[in-house]
C-alpha cells in the first residue's frame, strides 16, 4: 500500500472562562489552615476573616458539637470554599433545602 | 408473534420524524417495524395514537416503594417503564441490620417519607446490594436502574463514624470494594449529596468524604463504566459552577458520565440557567459529560402540620417543632398565646407568602365552603391575619388542614422551555416516589408534553420522546433501550399526542401504614409495555411482572 499513513496527536485545547476561584478542603482544615494555605500574602487574621466572608454558606453553618473530631469547625470535608468575594446576587428563593 | 401494535404513529426515539407503521414484539422484543401481517397473541390498535419507547425517569426515591409495589404506581400508568431510584447518596443497600433505622431518619427527613410506612410496609430481610436487588425483583413490573448511595456505603464502612469524620486510606479502599460488589451486582453508578441534612439536622455521611474520597470512588466507577450522581448546592449560582467543575475533573480523569440535579429556574436569580448552561457547555468543548437534569413541572408545595414541610425548613422555630414535636406539642405551640406571637412573628419573614396559600383540603363540615380560597380571603372573611387563619384551621382541623403553596417557582416558560430543549440537558429531577406529603412527583412527562410540545411548542413531539428515552438510555448507559429498533427490549408506550397530560393532584390512602400520598393520575396514556408484556392499558394495571434490573449483573446476558 503506498498510503503512508501518519499518526497524528490532536490535542484540542478548550480555554476555560474565569469563574469564582475556589477550593476544596484537605482533612482537617480549618479557617486558619485554609488562610494560611491559600491566602499566603495576607496576615493571617485579616486572611481568615476575609475567608470567612466570603464563605457564608459555611461561616453560618453551626460548627460541629463537643465530642465530635470536628469539634467547634462548621467546615465540612465536601465543602467548596471560596478564595474571593462573590461577583453578583448568587441566592435563589430554596434557601437551604434539601432535595 | 406476542404482540402486533398496528396503525400507530412511530415515534422511535432517535429525533427523526415520525411515521406511520405496525411494530411487532416476541419473546420480549422487538421484531419487526414496518406493515407487520400475520397473527399474535394480542393486536393492539394504535390508531391516531403515538408509539414510542418506554419513558424513563432517572431522578426518583421509589427504593421503598418498590418493596410494597413493584409497579411504582401511578409511574408506570404515565408511561414510565424504567426508573432510577437511590439518588441524592441515599439507597437501601447495602444496609447491616443495625443501621436500618438511621437510614429510615434519613430518608424521612430528606425524602419526606413516613417512617410508619418503614416500619409497617417492609420486611427487612436484605444486607448486601445483591440480597436487595433479589428482594425487589419478585413481582417488578417496572425496569429499575439502581444507584448506590454514597452515605450507606460510608455507613457500611465506617459506622457512626462515617457521621463525623473523613474517611482513612483503609477506609476508602473498603468502600472502593464494596462499590464495586454493589456495580457487579447491578448498579448503575452511585450518588452523592453535597446539601442534605438527616434528621438530626446534622450534614449526611456523604458530606464528610473528601475529594480524595470521591475520587477512589469515581475511579471504580470508571472501571466498571457507571454513572455518578449529585445533588450539589442547586440555590447558588457560584457553588453550583464549583462543583460543575469538580464533576468535569472527575469526568475527564476517569472517562465516567456524571450528572447533577435539580436546576431550577427562578424568577429572582434569572443569572443562573444562564451561566450554568454556559460552564456545561465549556465543560462539554473539553469532553467532559456533565449532565444537568431539569424537572418539567412548577414546584408547588402542599403540607399539613401533621408531619414536617421543608417549606418551614428557613423558620427555626416552625421547622423545630414541626420536625420533632408530637401531635400535643404542636397544637399545643399553637395555642399557647405567647408562643404562638413568637411564631407569627417569625412567619414575618416569608413576606406574604401565607396570603397566596390556598385551603386545599379540610375535614370537618364546618370548614368546606372554605376549601379553594386563599388564606389571605379568609382573612379577611374572619378579620384576621393569613398566618392567624393557618393556625386557627390547623387547630379546627386537628392538624388535618391542608395548604397549598403554588408556583413558587421553576415557572418561567420563556426560560425552561429552551432548556428543556438543549442538547445538553438531561430531563429529570422528578424525584418520584419522595416528598410524597409535599407534592405529586408523578406526570412530570405528561407534563412535558402538553405544556411544552403542545402549549408552548418549546419542543417538536420528536424532540421530547427523543429527550426522555433514548438520550437517557445513552447518558445511564442502558443497552438497547431507549429506542424503537428491531432487536431492542420492548419498552413501549402507546398515547394520545393531543391528550397526555398529568391528570389533577389529590391526595390519597394508599401507603403503608394508613399512610397517604399526593399522586396525579395519568392521562391519555393509551397502553405500557415492560419487556414484551403489556403492563398498563387505560383500563389498569395488569399483573405482568418483566421488570429488569439495569444494567444488570456483571456477565448477564
Amino acid at each position: 500500500m503506498g498510503l503512508n499513513l501518519q499518526r497524528v496527536n490532536c490535542h484540542m485545547t478548550h480555554a476555560l472562562s474565569t469563574q469564582r476561584k475556589s477550593t476544596l478542603p484537605q482533612p482537617e482544615d480549618t479557617w486558619e489552615s485554609i488562610a494560611a494555605r491559600e491566602l499566603p500574602e495576607l496576615d493571617l487574621t485579616e486572611a481568615t476573616s476575609a475567608l470567612q466572608s466570603w464563605n457564608l454558606h459555611v461561616f453560618m453553618r453551626p460548627a460541629a458539637p463537643e465530642g465530635s473530631p470536628r469539634a467547634g469547625n462548621p467546615i465540612l470535608p465536601s465543602d467548596v470554599i471560596f478564595l474571593e468575594a462573590p461577583t453578583g446576587p448568587t441566592r435563589g428563593i430554596f434557601g437551604a433545602t434539601n432535595e | 408473534m406476542d404482540i402486533i401494535i398496528k396503525n400507530g404513529l412511530i415515534v422511535d426515539g432517535s429525533g427523526l420524524p415520525a411515521y406511520s407503521a405496525d411494530l411487532g414484539i416476541e419473546d420480549g422484543k422487538i421484531v419487526s417495524i414496518g406493515k407487520v401481517g400475520g397473527d399474535a397473541k394480542e393486536i393492539i390498535d394504535a390508531s391516531n395514537k403515538v408509539v414510542s419507547p418506554g419513558f424513563i425517569d432517572p431522578h426518583t426515591h421509589f427504593d421503598a416503594q418498590l418493596l410494597w409495589d413493584g409497579q411504582a404506581r401511578p409511574a408506570l400508568a404515565h408511561g414510565v417503564t424504567t426508573i432510577v431510584p437511590g439518588n441524592c447518596s441515599l439507597s437501601l443497600a447495602p444496609l447491616k441490620a443495625e443501621h436500618r433505622m438511621k437510614l429510615v431518619g434519613m430518608f424521612n427527613q430528606i425524602e419526606e417519607m413516613p417512617i410508619k410506612a418503614f416500619k409497617e410496609g417492609v420486611e427487612w430481610d436484605w444486607e448486601t446490594f445483591d440480597e436487595f436487588l433479589v428482594r425487589i425483583k419478585k413481582g417488578l413490573a417496572i425496569n429499575v436502574a439502581p444507584l448506590v448511595g454514597h452515605s450507606v456505603l460510608r455507613l457500611w464502612v465506617m459506622g457512626d463514624e462515617s457521621m463525623h469524620r473523613t474517611a482513612n486510606p483503609q477506609e476508602i479502599a473498603a468502600m472502593q470494594d464494596l462499590l464495586k460488589q454493589c456495580l457487579a451486582a447491578g448498579a448503575v453508578g452511585l450518588s452523592t449529596s453535597f446539601v442534605d441534612m438527616d434528621e438530626t439536622l446534622q450534614p449526611v455521611p456523604s458530606r464528610y468524604a473528601d475529594a480524595a474520597e470521591l475520587d477512589a470512588l469515581a475511579s471504580v466507577l470508571g472501571e466498571f463504566n457507571r454513572v455518578l450522581q449529585i445533588v450539589h448546592e442547586f440555590y447558588d449560582i457560584d457553588l453550583t459552577i464549583a462543583r460543575i467543575d469538580q464533576l468535569a475533573e472527575l469526568s475527564l480523569k476517569h472517562k465516567i458520565t456524571t450528572t447533577f440535579s435539580p436546576l431550577f429556574v427562578n424568577a429572582d436569580d434569572s443569572e443562573l440557567p444562564k451561566r450554568v448552561m454556559a460552564r456545561v457547555d465549556e465543560q462539554f468543548a473539553r469532553g467532559a459529560r456533565v449532565w444537568p437534569q431539569v424537572q418539567t413541572r412548577p414546584v408547588d408545595i402542599s403540607f399539613c402540620f401533621e408531619v414536617p414541610s421543608l417549606l418551614f425548613i428557613r423558620l427555626p422555630s416552625w421547622y423545630q417543632v414541626m420536625r420533632f414535636g408530637s401531635h400535643d406539642d404542636i397544637v399545643s405551640a399553637f395555642s399557647d398565646p405567647e408562643r404562638r406571637a413568637a411564631l407569627a412573628a417569625e412567619a414575618q419573614g416569608m413576606g406574604d407568602l401565607w396570603e397566596s396559600l390556598v385551603l386545599r383540603q379540610v375535614n370537618t363540615d364546618d370548614n368546606q365552603a372554605l376549601v379553594g380560597k386563599t388564606l389571605k380571603e379568609i382573612a379577611t372573611l374572619r378579620g384576621t391575619s393569613a398566618v392567624d387563619v393557618m393556625i386557627d384551621l390547623s387547630l379546627e382541623e386537628d392538624l388535618q388542614a391542608h395548604f397549598l403553596s403554588a408556583n413558587m417557582g421553576h415557572i418561567d416558560d420563556d426560560v425552561i422551555g429552551p432548556l428543556l430543549a438543549h442538547p445538553r440537558v438531561h430531563i429529570g429531577a422528578s424525584d418520584g416516589g419522595a416528598h410524597i406529603l409535599s407534592f405529586a412527583t408523578y406526570g412530570d412527562t405528561g407534563y412535558l408534553f402538553s405544556h411544552f410540545v403542545n402549549e408552548c411548542h418549546a419542543l417538536s413531539l420528536e424532540s421530547a420522546v427523543k429527550k426522555i428515552t433514548s438520550d437517557t438510555a445513552l447518558i445511564w448507559g442502558m443497552p438497547d433501550r431507549g429506542l424503537l429498533r428491531e432487536g431492542y427490549v420492548a419498552d413501549v408506550t402507546v398515547f394520545d399526542p393531543n391528550t397526555i397530560a398529568r391528570g389533577e393532584e389529590y391526595y390519597t390512602q394508599d401507603v403503608p401504614g394508613d399512610g397517604s400520598r399526593y399522586v396525579r393520575d395519568a392521562l391519555g396514556i393509551d397502553t405500557v409495555i415492560v419487556g414484551g408484556s403489556v403492563a398498563y392499558t387505560g383500563g389498569g394495571y395488569t399483573d405482568a411482572a418483566n421488570g429488569e434490573i439495569i444494567p444488570g449483573a456483571v456477565g448477564d446476558p
